[in-house]
């Protein structure tokens, strides 16, 4: 017996191993799609629809590298979406109609994030509840939440040309005539750090040993439910700074808004490699995945296609991302 | 306690319901007490309310009845909100615009929701997905179907005979032919559930496939039944919704899936498969719809049943948790 | 051979209803191979789980290195020096080589993980016991015996003084043994007491110093390995004294038709060309030692699991059987070795689980028949002497001989004429376990046919009227009742070839 998996030339290629088949073939069909819609839509090779991409991106990019924490650990959070904008709310009814610093509104935006990070990881890690389950529960509470915190009224953070509007300047700067999307620095540098806290340090690989086989890591001596529950952490403190992310590149913020969005976040990490079933995933996996989320829903609207029909095909992008998921673990067992 | 528990009357109508049944009556005295309260000047208990709790539990009913097979088996299934939104969509596009008779359009309504709970079905029984994922994805789809078809525009159910499936008014005689039928449907569930094949694999598949399987049980065939029945029930449920609420807007139906799941959780039906309670699904339900109204009339928004509701379905769950450890 | 490192004396431990080990002596010196032996139940692994602490001896004492010990965690056993290394592997497939090997023990540099400098220790580690594997590969991408390498290694870099091999080889190929044995001897010649258990009794021959012997849970002996034979250490593993009466002809009539016959089973690597036949009113004893494939065949006989290739005949016709439910159509029953699992719903009824099989013979209309259920239910809780209140009562409340009993019913209502029985007696007291010796007769006596697969020797000997003994995935022997004896079995079963 020989190498169980034999693989060929291609996937026997040492770049091609460190960077990941699948990484690649999403990198390709990033590109594909790019060029597609380019082609299709003269409109659609506007420095502008560059930027409206990044608008989605961020959010995007934030919530589906906190998720793949989660999917790392073998579970799943499916508080994000609702999260996103109850906590992106309350910070900017703060601002907007409480009169406090924009500072204190960032502050509470975040904490609310890492607050029901806690919680969720609590509820999974302590209580023993099946991780879909106990965040649909708390995706309902934050659903609520938002709404009654601001009395059921939307929110707008302060716009970019008045004073406490400098939160949009750090994702969008203007510079001359020009706008910059600075926001992908600060994606690219945090996916950097959490790449190194996933793969470089004991944080991260012991998530990634509990995922693969909570069994044998217990008996490794590691501490099962802290790794557990700091996952959700990780993954409910970038909620917050996601919510901070839409709040700069979106108008209003309706409370009670945001189901839905956690799919595109867990569709792209799923996408970017991420197993369902846990023990690998990659942040630069759930970049590229989460690039393909936000150019389809840029796209789309370029050659005719509705919002509605995006649904659909997002949906069915996620169903075909898990079905590869799950065909990858029958050929790994 | 445990004489209580033991007594044979008790154990026919199963402890947890009737626990459930007091607490009903519980929350409904509170509401009675506590509107006037919040609200001066109103009152909780009128025929009106009454009517708005049921015409909230009709097809919140149907659709945890629904789902209680899929919870049976071991699965969920987060598409029948909107897949009842969908339903209520394509047949009442077809029904206004192009003219079809109410009785086709109440079939294809019911048809839609076999489409989508055959789809779920055949990718987590076949296809070995997990139901949870599965489902949102369709979920989605099912919104995006639901749009598509009525170009996102809303649809208004004109009135017709099928309103009668709620309220009949026959020679100056109200029937609450609504009650009946959610009765009869649960009946009909519980029959199905209890009495046939398809029930007896769906409740021992939640319970240990495998076995099951070495037995020579086609699981696969009688998973995706399941869904099949879940999703039919969700156009049933469309059915009722349009009845009362003669408006659909596209894009919604998903805090349905929430309501739900939480009546028949609170049922007593175990999110680890296995055990179902039609009778307990239905007293959840309707505890719900008490939430639902009862917080409205106090003069609070939706936002607080939300709060609630996920705060139950927490305890709930753990509750369950909780004696299966003790019992293991 | 040097001095001595570990001493276990007298080592007594009782679980409820079983006396798991009746004073148990082992000795370990330093430099030596100390081999380990019994059939399957006989205590070893038992022995293994006191000394590194997982169980709590009742009575005896431990002395390693000179002072009395007592380890209350296999992590205290393992800081302390003595390790195990497990046939199952406690692997996270998805890292790397090195990152497995250091889990929980990581090189660091500042707050990060040093990375490449454990790939080098780790590559250290492999030169130093010349295996060939690359430290930064995943895990899951490696064979099953480059993975226990692996395991070896991580034992290994514990800094070990005691090691203990439970069944290594089991999984290895000819290869990877040779190189495991290169490792062991080299441990051997650096002073290391190792301790080594396995079924294979050329591999004792040739790799180890001396032999200590177990048998139910007792001491048996020990002995110096080059100065006794394969037959004097299986002597010493069957020698016990038979008190129920064996069976000494096969109560099967010469012309009894071939019900069921089995040709070249392939599936996987635990069921090679396995070939058998079985006859009306037979019971087949399948005898081997843990690991040697009964199950696996059983399985893919019952399409269970996929089978890669092999013809199944029944009555002479060929059958394709794909899944449990063509096995089941075709009259095959099947009782799998662990109940709970695969047997029975436990959180259901009685009459529920006796009909799972047969649900179609129960239906009036679209409805379930309970009254014919109940009835039917009960006929077999009478029949096979069930002890319960009454048929509605769910089975987890059923002690496991009548847990065992109403799978034996799901398949007696369906009418199966060939039945499977994997380990029928496992877990089950001896008041049970007559019972259903009595009742596999019975069965066989009104023409059932049964396949019995059974670790326990005494239970082939005194039930079956032929015996196929297995060993690696492979069928290595058949006898008839007449010809056999626990030697002759226990030879088979540790034939490899």
């Amino acid at each position: 017996m020989t190498d169980k998996k034999k693989g060929n030339v291609f996937t026997n290629n040492p770049i091609v191993r460190a960077v990941g088949v699948q990484k690649i073939v999403v990198l390709l069909v990033l590109i594909l799609l790019l060029v597609f819609f380019g082609a299709m839509s003269p409109s659609f090779r506007k420095y502008s629809t560059l930027l409206s991409i990044m608008d989605y991106t961020y959010y995007l990019a934030f919530l589906g590298m906190g998720v793949t924490f989660c999917l790392i650990t073998g579970g799943v959070d499916l508080s994000i979406g609702t999260g996103m904008f109850c906590y992106a709310i309350i910070g900017g009814y703060l601002i907007t109609k409480q009169g406090m610093p924009v500072i204190v509104g960032i502050l509470v935006t975040l904490g609310c994030g890492l607050l029901m990070g806690t919680v969720n990881g609590l509820i999974v890690s302590r209580g023993g509840h099946a991780p879909f389950l106990a965040t649909l529960c708390t995706m309902m509470i934050v659903r609520g939440l938002g709404a009654i915190v601001t009395n059921s009224t939307s929110v707008t953070w302060p716009a970019s040309n008045v004073a406490n509007g400098w939160t949009r300047k750090i994702f969008k700067i203007t510079v001359g005539n020009t706008k910059f999307p600075l926001g992908l620095v600060w994606v690219i540098l945090l996916a950097i750090l959490l790449s190194m806290l996933l793969n470089r340090t004991k944080a991260g690989r012991y998530i990634i040993a509990i995922g693969s086989n909570k069994e044998a890591a217990r008996l490794s001596g590691v501490n099962v439910a802290n790794y557990q529950m700091l996952a959700y952490m990780i993954c409910g403190l970038m909620t917050g700074l996601a919510g901070l992310a839409y709040s700069s590149a979106f108008q209003s913020m309706t409370p009670s808004g945001g189901s839905g969005i956690e799919l595109n976040a867990i569709g792209g990490a799923i996408i970017g490699g991420t197993s369902m079933s846990g023990g690998s995933g990659s942040i630069a996996g759930t970049l590229l995945g989460v690039f393909i989320m936000s150019v389809l829903q840029t796209g789309l609207p370029f050659i005719g296609i509705q919002s509605n029909y995006q649904q659909i095909i997002i949906g069915l992008v996620l169903i075909l991302a898990v079905y590869v998921d799950v065909l990858k673990n029958k050929k790994l067992a | 306690m445990d004489k209580i528990r033991n007594n044979a009357i008790v154990k026919k109508i199963g402890f947890n319901s009737l626990v459930l049944l007091c607490v009903l009556v519980l929350l409904f005295i509170l509401f009675a007490i506590l509107t006037p309260i919040m609200k001066p000047g109103t009152t909780f208990l009128s025929y009106s309310r009454i009517v708005s709790i049921f015409n909230y539990a009709y097809f919140l009913g149907f659709l945890s009845l629904g789902v209680t097979f899929v919870i049976a088996t071991g699965g969920i299934d987060f598409s029948i909100g909107p897949v009842m939104y969908c339903a209520a969509l394509i047949s009442g596009q077809l029904l206004t615009k192009n003219g079809l008779p109410i009785g086709a359009c109440l079939l294809i309504s019911i048809l839609v929701g076999i489409i989508f709970g055959c789809i779920n079905g055949i990718l987590v029984a076949y296809g070995g997905l997990p139901s949870f994922i599965t489902s949102m994805a369709s979920m989605m789809i099912a919104k995006g179907v639901g749009s598509v078809f009525t170009k996102t525009q809303s649809v208004s159910w004109p009135g017709g005979w099928y309103q009668n499936l709620v309220k009949w008014t026959v020679g100056g005689v109200e029937i609450p032919t609504g009650i009946i039928i959610l009765f009869a449907g649960a009946a009909i569930c519980a029959v199905v559930l209890n009495q046939t094949k398809i029930g007896r694999y769906i409740l021992c598949i939640g319970s240990n496939r495998e076995a099951v399987r070495l037995s020579g049980v086609d699981t696969k065939k009688w998973e995706m039944l399941a869904y099949i029945i879940c999703g039919a029930l969700a156009g049933v449920a469309a059915i009722f919704y349009v009845t009362v609420y003669t408006t659909v807007l596209p894009g919604g139906g998903d805090t349905f899936n929430n309501d739900a799941i939480a009546g028949c959780v609170m049922g007593g039906t175990s999110m680890a498969g296995g055990v179902a309670s039609i009778g307990g699904t239905l007293i959840g339900v309707v505890i719900i719809s008490l939430l639902q109204v009862g917080i409205l009339a106090m003069g609070y928004q939706s936002q607080y049943q939300y709060v609630i509701t996920g705060l139950i379905v927490l305890a709930v769950v753990y509750a369950d948790l909780r004696s299966r450890r003790r019992s293991n | 051979m040097g001095d001595v490192i570990l001493t276990m004396k007298g080592i007594d431990k009782s679980f409820p209803g079983v006396h798991a080990l009746d004073h148990v002596d082992l000795e370990v010196r330093k430099g030596e191979v100390h081999a380990l032996m019994g059939e399957n139940g006989a205590g070893k692994s038992t022995l293994m789980k006191v000394l590194t602490g997982i169980y709590k001896k009742d009575e005896g004492t431990i002395t390693y290195e000179g002072k009395e010990v007592e380890f209350s965690n296999p992590r205290e056993a393992q800081d302390a020096g003595i390790v195990i290394v497990h046939q199952e592997l406690n692997m996270m497939g998805h890292l790397t080589v090195a990152q497995n090997i250091f889990i929980g023990r990581e090189i660091m540099k500042g707050k990060l993980i040093d990375d490449k400098k454990m790939n080098e220790e780790a590559k250290k580690l492999f030169d130093r016991l010349g295996i060939d594997i690359d430290p930064t590969e995943t895990m899951s991408r490696l064979t099953v015996g480059k993975q226990q390498m692996c395991e070896i290694a991580k034992a290994i870099s514990h800094d070990a003084k005691v090691i203990i091999f439970d069944e290594p080889s089991a999984a290895l190929t000819e290869a990877e043994i040779e190189e495991l044995f290169k490792i062991i001897c080299d441990l051997r010649d650096k002073q290391l007491g190792i301790v080594y258990i396995s079924h294979r009794m050329d591999e004792i021959k040739v790799i180890t110093d001396r032999v200590t012997v177990m048998r139910d849970g007792g001491y048996v002996g020990t002995l110096i390995t080059e100065d006794c034979t394969k037959d004097d250490i299986i002597n010493m593993m069957v020698g016990r004294v038979i008190y129920e009466e064996p069976k000494t002809q096969s109560a099967v009539a010469p012309d009894a038709p071939v019900v069921l016959k089995v040709e070249h089973l392939n599936a996987g690597r635990m069921v090679q060309d396995v070939s058998f036949e079985l006859r009306k009113g037979e019971i087949l004893g399948f005898s081997g030692l843990m690991g040697a494939g009964r199950t696996e065949t059983a399985r893919a006989l019952f399409g269970a699991d996929p089978k890669d290739s092999g013809d199944v005949y029944i009555n002479g016709k060929k059958v394709d059987i794909k899944t449990p439910q063509d096995a089941v159509r075709n009259g095959i029953g099947y009782l799998s070795e662990d109940r709970k699992r695969y047997g029975i719903v436990v959180d259901k009824t009685i009459a529920e689980n006796s009909t799972m099989a047969s649900l179609e013979r129960f239906m009036k209309g679209i409805f379930i028949n309970k009254k014919k259920e109940n009835e039917a239910a009960q006929e077999y809780v009478d029949a096979l002497n069930t002890k319960t209140p009454g048929v509605d009562q769910l089975v987890v409340n059923l002690s496991g001989g009548n847990q065992q009993k109403v799978v034996i019913a799901k398949w007696l209502v369906r009418n199966c004429d060939i039945l499977i029985f994997d380990e029928p007696t496992r877990g089950i007291d001896v008041g049970a376990k007559s019972e259903i010796y009595t009742l596999m007769n019975k069965l066989a006596a009104e023409g059932k046919s049964i396949i019995m697969i059974s670790s326990e020797m005494t239970e082939i000997l005194r039930m079956s009227d032929r015996i196929v003994v297995m060993c690696e995935g492979k069928k290595t022997g058949e006898l008839s009742i007449e010809e056999a004896t626990q030697e002759k079995i226990m030879h088979a079963a540790t034939l490899r070839n």
